[in-house]
């Protein structure tokens, strides 16, 4: 207890220097801290942008499709998998999707895009197809209408009501097909490709007009958990998969989103090292010096009878207590900031990244995780940097340091 | 008498080559159990190191230091620690205490070190306290006592552990004369109540006149080891 009392004075002798010291090390976690959040909410937007815009959480689709969005390669019989999709308690929704490359015309212009047919309920449940709407109105279940991206209806000239003409092939028969079409709606999901190059009628019209029965090219599918989306446990996993269909989860999908999110982790990993070595040296710092000043109290306490560890652990102790102060104040100014950040959001303004659209004003939510295990590893490398201080304060030797101080 | 202190042939050197400086040159004394020692001569005599020596806060180049019956040199680190915190208690020239714990904390500490319990410790802080006459004053931090007490606190400690010996390196050295010889003063009278040998360095020739056994050095050497039988009561 007393070493306790001592080394908790100790390390008041010098205010500024701790001041700075913990200002250092608090600011460090603090920055940690938010950087984190930061990329948690980043990345977590930019997973939530692809599985909720249109990809879902995890997909279902003849083997070989993604490959090349061969349309050939349909679920001819879709009715068994549904049956299943509709009895499965982890699947929150699902939606069964027609997808034909195809040409699209107005008055003034053409281009190729991605034609997709949607069930309009479900698809309204599974993607934010609906919400993206910015002009007109959502589909209805008509044979005519259809739904455009903003740039490609901007390329194309048209409005709510002009006439467009799909051009494609019957997928069994490849025997070429033109088919009238009206501007229902115009939406804008955020990135480029989706707005240039994806148009969407209702999936009754796509089957006919494909003439493939009431066979589907995928189905999207959301949980009710979506952290459990790439669990190899599910039953979709398990059961579905076929030689003839596949069935992934999101990061199956995107194994580019995958890597970069292994990327972020290990940016933040090298981030928080760098700062870390960097406040740790201060540590040291700041210790030596504090040892140096003490040379001869410290020669003393050892002459009259203290062993080496209990100098080795007065010195860790105050390096506890220097990374407890840090800490606590690191909590305290993060947790406002936290408070601040999380009804504000963080300003970086509009950006797209790897497909995906950031809003504005990115939100930002702290977790109690990042309150407990940043500060363990602060308090745990601060020790560690106490180590060499204390293993030099230990090994004085009294005479020396004694001759040395007078 | 039995020998608490036994030295024989200790050389200490510093430097090499043509630099080198012997500090102590075999030396061999005995001094006994209950004795109250002066060891004097002029700076660079060699005081401080026999004193460091005896303490086993220096090593020896050669020669044997014998405490208590029992050799130093063949002490671990760990071992000689002990042995300083049970059986030698020291008081250095001045900064002895330490500044962030109170005059009842540093008397404390020494005790703590020993694994005494907390109501004993605290009794014998207080009995320390009376002892060496500052009863009231325990609460104080060093930099709240003036240079007297806190070398009144330094014997406090220094007796806490109820040692065999105090090595004290010139205890007065940063007092003025009349706080110095109260010191002295204070320091004998606990030789002759509790027995403790006490063995001290100084060029004060004042504070010589209180001992009774004078060891004079010069250049390392023993140049006298008298007998003052005319020490000031």
């Amino acid at each position: 207890m007393l070493m306790i009392r001592q080394a908790w004075r100790n390390i008041f002798r010098n205010i500024r220097r701790t001041v700075l010291t913990c200002t250092l090390i608090a600011s460090s976690l603090i920055v940690i801290i938010l950087v984190d959040t930061l990329i948690n909410s980043m990345t977590g937007l930019m997973v939530k942008g692809i599985t909720e815009t249109i990809e879902g959480e995890a997909q279902i689709y003849h083997s070989g499709f993604r490959d090349q969005y061969d349309p050939e390669l349909y679920i001819s019989d879709p009715k068994s998998i549904i049956s299943k999709l509709d009895s499965d308690d982890e699947i929150k929704t699902y939606a069964s999707r027609v997808i034909v490359p195809s040409m699209i015309g107005s008055s003034y212009n053409s281009d190729g895009v991605v034609l997709y047919g949607v069930d309009a309920e479900k698809e309204s449940n599974t993607s934010r197809l609906q919400s993206a709407i910015i002009e007109g109105d959502y589909l209805s279940g008509s044979d005519r209408e259809l739904l455009l991206g903003r740039l490609i209806a901007e390329k194309l000239e048209v409005g709510i009501g002009d006439r467009i003409v799909i051009t494609s092939s019957e997928i069994n028969t490849n025997q070429m097909i033109q088919e009238l079409f009206r501007v229902s709606g115009i939406v804008q999901f955020g990135p480029k490709e989706l707005d240039e190059g994806f148009a969407f009628i209702n999936l009754s019209t796509a089957q006919r007009i494909f003439n493939i029965g009431e066979g589907v090219h995928q189905i999207a599918i959301r949980f009710n958990n979506p952290e459990l989306a790439n669990s190899p446990d599910l039953d979709i996993y398990k059961t579905l998969p076929s030689d003839t269909l596949e069935v992934k989860g999101w990061l199956a999908l995107q194994p580019g989103l995958g890597a970069m999110l292994e990327m972020t982790g290990l940016s933040t990993l090298i981030m928080g090292t760098i700062l870390f070595i960097l406040a740790s040296l201060g540590v040291v710092n700041s210790i030596f010096m504090s040892i140096y000043e003490r040379t001869y109290e410290l020669a003393v306490s050892k002459a009259i009878g203290t062993r080496p560890s209990g100098i080795a652990s007065l010195v860790l102790l105050e390096g506890l207590f220097l990374a407890l102060i840090s800490c606590f104040f690191g909590i305290i100014i993060t947790f406002i900031l936290g408070i601040f950040l999380q009804e504000s959001g963080l300003s970086l303004g509009v950006m797209e990244f790897s497909g995906v659209a950031f809003p504005d004003n990115i939100p930002v939510k702290l977790t109690l995780d990042q309150y407990v295990n940043f500060p363990f590893y602060v308090v745990l490398l601060t020790l560690v940097a106490a180590i060499y201080p204390a293993i030099f304060a230990a090994r004085i030797v009294p005479a020396q340091a004694v001759q040395k101080a007078l | 008498m039995s020998m608490v202190i036994e030295i024989e042939n200790l050389t200490r050197k510093y430097g090499k080559g043509i630099g080198e400086v012997v500090a102590i040159n075999e030396i061999s004394l005995n001094i006994e159990y209950g004795e109250f020692t002066a060891i004097i001569g002029p700076s660079g005599s060699g005081k401080s190191t026999l004193l460091n020596l005896i303490g086993g806060l220096d090593k020896s180049d050669s020669g044997s230091v014998l405490l208590a019956g029992r050799d130093i040199a063949k002490m671990s680190g760990s071992q000689m620690s002990d042995f300083r915190r049970d059986r030698i208690g020291f008081i250095f020239q001045a900064y002895n205490l330490i500044p962030v714990l109170s005059a009842e904390e540093n008397i404390e500490y020494i005790m703590l070190l020993q694994g005494i319990p907390s109501v004993k410790r605290k009794e014998r802080v207080q009995e320390m306290l009376f002892l060496v006459g500052l009863e009231g004053l325990g609460h104080r931090r060093p930099s709240e006592l003036s240079g007297g007490q806190q070398q009144r606190v330094a014997v406090a400690r220094a007796m806490a552990s109820k040692p065999e010996i105090i090595l004290a390196d010139e205890p007065t050295a940063n007092l003025d004369s009349k706080t110095g010889m109260a010191l002295l003063d204070m320091m004998r009278q606990l030789n002759e109540d509790q027995g403790v040998t006490f063995v001290f360095s100084t060029h004060d020739e004042m504070i010589m006149k209180r001992a009774r056994r004078l060891i004079h050095l010069r250049d390392g050497l023993v140049a006298l080891d008298e007998r003052n039988s005319n020490a000031t009561p």
